[in-house]
């Protein structure tokens, strides 16, 4: 039991970022640097965010294939909201922030209420969300926001990048909601037996639709982050960012059956895909190599995983 | 709200129907126009001064071994693996650079960022990039700037205070000449003729159809300008769309210009189906692979695109170049290598020279 304990898939994983750290150290000079690692933390911001409420998405059994498109549609509509509607930049924002805790609402709908399964619904909105952006965007960037709004993509708060605090509160926030609260308890409980949870009078469809939208949510920070960091809005922002969050969360130990899965296990699986990602090319691995490896990477430590928790593993 | 996404849609297509409706319109911009001389003579060059950016405390360079990294939009396509074989083929015949290609493997811009910073962190004397993003990868090759190396771009530009040079593959006016030029040699100056393009919001597309109708209406008046269709980009769509144009205008129509590398081939396509061979000309912008079968039959007789081996051999001149301090702000020509001097148009943008048309004589040098 105690063995077990010490054994567990974050120790693991904790263990595997240690080992690739040194590991990539002492393939180059640049990569345990304060500049790089707080670098790196900027550039995985938008991912973290997602992959945070992702957790709670993937705890309770379901999935959401959609919040890459939700963080390009937010990011056209504070564009078009700024410059075509003519709004005030705080207000485009806090509009398409609406907008997109709204989108992730209308899957938490289609998913709790109509019993539709995630995967389904969150692959339809995939191409919902995505073919409106393109449909409002009519392929225009735009662009030349003001020099005040860059702060939070490109900035820094007492020497550390703006985003990077964000991400450190909702990290926090999350990790003690889902550890130490009655909702966390019934998001795991959900997951594990949405029947059971049901029969114990526990509020399984709002709960389903409140963590939908707080991924909608999620997803419209990331895109307002996004556009302040590349300075541009383009409708095919934020495509393909859905796997790499799921790859962290489930690199973290989710079961994507439900039921099973942490914040700090989805912060180091963040860690140790960024630092492949960055240590390797710094080595001089091309980006067709790392991608290789990184999967490579997600198969063992499931399987090293697996090992120690043959009978927990559903 | 299902519904109501769904209104939403539909108002969305009714609204794209409402821009389609509008079919007398050539599907060209509303920037000014630039039309070169129907003699082919070079337009004399604005004096722009430099609007390029400068590196940051760069060390001196001058006839150093450098080390370069070559980032194009994505990699595993024909067309910039042909670039970087001819950066590979420029850096072989310098002897004193290093160059490796490394981009993404989808034409994304994050992922394309975040390479490049890796690139900016490990340490490299110098960058050639061809952007996802005009703005997007600016801020990261500012940075690269402010680390002292040296920033050359070719095939898509960034902003212009984000690079130092940026090899321009070719004018718009210059593409409109060669189409209109190749058209006319082909069916003659008083042709009807049709356009098959992306859609009309397409930027490089609409910019190349104003500069045509500017270009027509200087020099072959009597050229008729009959229709302009959108298609998509779409493999079928574009062929449906050329067979209609065929149908509908019969004999009158004498040529149609294939606006996108897609198109093109789609439009030589449709011609050789309907056995109009020889009657209807086509000419357009595509990739040498893609029309080998219409221009070795004859049914294509010029395809209008530049050379891309040619840009990424330009380019690593220009960076290396660049880096030896001997292309400097307010110069007007730079010497590349076999290609002999290219001159500096816009300030900061080097001028690759006409664009290249392939035709049956030259074609098969070419895979990409």
């Amino acid at each position: 039991m105690t063995l077990r304990k010490v054994f567990r898939h974050e120790t693991i994983l904790a263990l595997l970022v240690v080992i690739a750290l040194i590991a990539l150290d002492r393939q180059s000079d640049n990569f345990l640097t304060l500049d790089n690692i707080l670098n790196q933390g900027r550039l995985m911001t938008e991912v973290g965010l997602i992959a945070i409420i992702m957790t709670f998405v993937i705890v309770t059994g379901g999935i959401d294939l959609s919040v890459g498109s939700i963080l390009g549609l937010t990011a056209i509509l504070i564009g078009v909201f700024w410059e075509n509607v003519g709004l005030p930049l705080p207000v485009a924002i806090g509009a398409g922030l609406v907008a997109g805790t709204f989108a992730g609402f209308v899957n938490g709908i289609i998913i709790a209420r109509f019993r539709v399964p995630a995967l389904i619904a969150t692959l339809g909105t995939l191409a919902l969300y995505r073919g409106i952006a393109e449909g409002v965007s009519q392929a225009r960037s735009v662009r030349g926001y003001p020099e005040w709004f860059y702060v939070l993509g490109q900035g820094e708060v007492l020497g550390v990048p703006t985003q990077l605090w964000l991400l450190g509160l909702v990290a926090i926030t999350a990790a003690i909601v889902l550890g130490y609260t009655t909702w966390g308890r019934t998001t795991y409980a959900v997951g594990s037996n949405e029947v059971a949870a049901r029969f114990s009078g526990l509020p399984v469809d709002w709960t389903k639709i409140a963590i939908y939208s707080a991924s909608g949510f999620a997803a419209a920070c990331a895109g307002a982050i996004f556009v302040s960091r590349v300075s541009t809005t383009r409708s095919d922002m934020g495509t393909g960012i859905e796997l790499d969050a799921i790859t962290a969360v489930v690199l973290g130990g989710a079961s994507i059956f439900g039921g099973r899965g942490t914040i700090i296990g989805t912060l180091l699986g963040l860690i140790l895909i960024q630092a492949l990602k960055n240590g390797l090319s710094l080595a001089g691995v091309k980006s067709d190599g790392t991608v290789v490896l990184i999967g490579a990477v997600l198969i063992l430590t499931i399987l090293l995983s697996n090992l120690f928790h043959r009978d927990t593993n559903r | 709200m299902l519904r109501k996404s769904l209104s939403l849609l539909a108002l969305l297509s009714m609204s794209a129907g409402a821009v389609q409706a509008q079919s007398a319109w050539t599907g060209g911009d509303d920037l000014p126009t630039n039309p070169l001389a129907c003699d082919g003579t070079p337009a004399a060059a604005a004096a722009v001064d430099y609007d390029g950016g400068t590196p940051t405390d760069a060390p001196d360079r001058n006839g150093a071994e450098i080390t370069v990294v070559d980032v194009p939009k994505l990699i595993g396509i024909g067309y910039f693996d042909a670039t970087s074989k001819g950066i590979a083929e420029a850096a072989a015949e310098l002897g004193n650079m290093n160059a490796t290609t490394d981009g993404p493997v989808e034409a994304n811009i994050d992922d394309q960022i975040t390479l490049i910073d890796n690139y900016v962190t490990g340490g490299v004397d110098g960058i050639l990039f061809a952007a996802n993003d005009p703005v997007a990868i600016a801020p990261v090759l500012k940075k690269a700037l402010a680390a002292g190396i040296n920033v050359v771009g070719y095939d898509a530009n960034s902003e212009p205070d984000a690079r130092q040079w940026f090899v321009n593959q070719a004018e718009f006016n210059g593409i409109a000449k060669s189409m209109i030029d190749s058209l006319v040699a082909e069916a003659g100056e008083d042709a009807s003729f049709a356009i098959v393009t992306s859609t009309f919001t397409t930027p490089n597309q609409a910019r190349w159809i104003s500069e045509m109708e500017a270009y027509t209406a200087a020099c072959y008046p009597d050229l008729t300008w009959l229709e302009t269709v959108e298609a998509q980009e779409d493999n079928i769509l574009s062929f449906n769309q050329a067979n209609t144009l065929i149908n509908k205008y019969g004999d009158e129509l004498k040529g149609i210009l294939g606006m996108t590398s897609v198109a093109t081939p789609a439009a030589a396509d449709a011609v050789t189906q309907a056995g109009q061979c020889g009657s209807v000309a086509v000419v357009g912008l595509a990739t040498p692979n893609a029309m080998k079968p219409y221009v070795e039959s004859d049914c294509v007789k010029s395809v209008v695109l530049w050379n891309p081996v040619d840009l990424g051999y330009a380019a690593a001149h220009v960076l290396r170049a660049t880096a030896d301090g001997t292309l400097n702000p307010g110069d007007t020509t730079v010497s590349a290598g076999r290609l002999g001097e290219l001159s500096v148009i816009n300030g900061s943008e080097i001028l690759l020279g006409a664009p290249y048309v392939f035709t049956k004589e030259n074609i098969a040098d070419f895979d990409f």
